[in-house]
């Protein structure tokens, strides 16, 4: 239970004097905080690869001229995108795991880690199809008829011409489902990943010192995307096709 | 216009019904017996001293008593009966019965008045007058005693570990080395743990049923905290015991508005009269033995197997 009377007293005390400097705290609990700002990469880097991956895949299936493939495809997109990822994580953690299912590992909080790395991935993942099947249908019919009619198979035109251009003309949307997706680590301190977030709030309980705890998550969600929003506009100058 | 006026009369009158339903709180309002004399009635309540917030409390003629809807086996609502029921409830009608007399023993709940509470609201609710006492798992603390004033300790308990009925390894707090703990977030638990056993490793969620899942996955080795938790989650999942000594305290007491005159000393006289007489074994008996399996005369009683 959290100590009311002790909240209470700290706001009583009016906006602390001793206020320091905004994220000064995270250098009290540098164990809490820092290994929290490296799970939260961890989840980030990982989700977004998986991310990345799943949805390319899913994005062929949808445009696949196999049926079933893009029955699959259709079916994936409206279940991870149309569902909650807090409950997707539950079901990653407490529902496979009364199948017996562990992430091959043995170590709970292994297996919590890629229980939530695969919530990441799979989630973003229906978006970041989405975004790409777009892509893939922007690019030019006559291209396509082009590299056909030059002898190139399905997959090849796909892996040459329709796949290089959509990654490129896709570069906007994909950098904001990957800020998205740093941000939505935080979740993944529900199902006991001792992420950025859940580092907070032990400080928080330990110490009641709510403002400075959660202020200091701010400052090092901050130092996370705003560097990736920088990256996203860089990469689209040099990349980005002019149409 | 006249039609959407009608319909929100309906939906006023819908709300009222269903809040009558589940109303009052203390019970059917009872008539007076036609019968009863009002003297004798009067005379078999209690004498107390003209100051003293007892007797404030009897001419008013209510207890507003703040406690919880939710906390098996302490304070609950009874949703089929809507009745309050539980351990700290039991308690308060004893006080109603030794502010109100023989007519408070005939039915107490027709001079108590709920007011329920959370966590957070116990202090506010006796600050702002809303009750006169708090009753609801209460535990006593310095900080606290700043803010409001408590009575003795009526019930004791502390944190305890919960394990696999199957599990031998886990006895006591000290074997938790290594071990897998779920504990909630943000309570005083996760830092009880952390300071008897720092190599015990910590799953920390939002709440005590996640936990649970986690100790029936194997996910956790242990969940751990107030035994008042930890019987819930037995009578939820039989195929868990709770084990060890406690290893943090968690005093209960009667929470009070501080500056009421002698109110404290009378509760506390109450409370050590039902220890005396047997009546807290009785409650301890039909509350939390169910749940825990022993039996105890009093708060600092170590308990023993019952039956």
């Amino acid at each position: 239970m959290p100590d009311l009377g002790v909240r209470a007293s700290v706001c009583a005390r009016g906006g602390r004097k001793d206020l320091t400097m905004p994220g000064a705290i995270m250098f009290e609990f540098p164990d809490l905080f820092f290994t929290g700002l490296f799970l939260t990469v961890q989840l980030s880097v990982l989700g977004s690869i998986g991310a990345l991956a799943a949805g390319t895949l899913i994005a062929l299936f949808r445009i696949s001229p196999i049926p079933p493939l893009r029955w699959v495809g259709v079916a994936y997109v409206e279940f991870f995108r149309n569902t909650p990822l807090l409950v997707q994580l539950f079901f990653l953690f407490l529902g496979l795991g009364a199948l017996g299912f562990r992430f091959w590992t043995t170590d709970t909080f292994e297996s919590i880690f890629r229980a939530g790395a695969a919530g990441m991935a799979l989630y973003h993942g229906a978006y970041v199809a989405e975004v790409i099947r777009g892509g893939l249908l922007g690019v030019d019919k006559g291209q396509i008829e082009a590299a056909r009619s030059l002898g190139l198979s399905y997959v090849q035109t796909l892996r040459y011409v329709q796949l290089p251009q959509t990654f490129r003309a896709t570069i906007p949307p994909l950098g904001n489902i990957g800020i998205a997706l740093i941000k939505n680590t935080s979740l993944a301190s529900t199902i006991g990943v001792a992420e950025l977030l859940q580092a907070a709030e032990i400080v928080e309980s330990r110490t009641f010192r709510t403002e400075e705890a959660f202020g200091a998550v701010v400052l090092l969600y901050l130092v996370l995307t705003i560097p990736a929003s920088l990256g996203v506009n860089w990469l689209e100058r040099r990349l980005l096709v002019a149409r | 216009m006249r039609s959407i006026l009608v319909r929100i009369t309906a939906l006023g009158a819908a709300v009222a019904v269903l809040a009558a339903a589940c109303g009052g709180g203390g019970g059917a309002p009872t008539q007076p017996s036609p019968t009863a004399a009002p003297a004798a009635t009067a005379a078999a309540k209690p004498k107390f001293e003209l100051a003293s917030y007892q007797y404030a409390i009897q001419t008013k003629g209510k207890l507003k008593v703040g406690t919880r809807e939710d906390n098996v086996p302490f304070g609950l609502k009874n949703p089929a009966t809507c009745k309050f029921e539980g351990f700290d409830v039991d308690v308060v009608r004893e006080f109603a019965i030794a502010i109100f007399g023989a007519e408070g023993k005939a039915d107490p709940d027709k001079f108590i008045e709920y007011v329920p509470v959370v966590s957070a609201t116990r202090i506010p609710t006796l600050k702002d007058n809303k009750a006169d006492i708090v009753a609801a798992t209460f535990t006593v603390n310095e900080e606290r005693l700043k803010e409001i004033d408590f009575s003795t300790v009526y019930f004791r308990t502390g944190q305890k570990i919960l394990v696999k009925k199957s599990d031998t390894t886990i006895k006591e707090v000290a074997d938790l080395k290594g071990k897998t703990v779920c504990t909630a977030k943000g309570s005083t638990s996760e830092k009880n743990i952390a300071a008897k056993n720092k190599d015990a490793k910590l799953l920390l969620l939002d709440s005590y049923p996640p936990c649970l899942i986690a100790l029936q996955q194997g996910q956790a080795d242990a969940v751990s905290t107030d035994e008042t938790i930890l019987f819930g989650l037995v009578k939820q999942d039989p195929n868990t015991k709770i084990v060890g000594g406690y290893f943090s305290d968690e005093p209960y007491g009667i929470g009070i508005a501080k500056g009421r005159t002698g109110f404290a000393p009378f509760l506390n006289k109450v409370i050590a009269d039902m220890i005396a007489d047997g009546r807290w074994a009785a409650l301890y008996k039909k509350h939390i033995t169910p749940v825990s399996g022993d039996v105890k005369d009093g708060p600092h009683d170590k308990g023993r197997p019952g039956g």
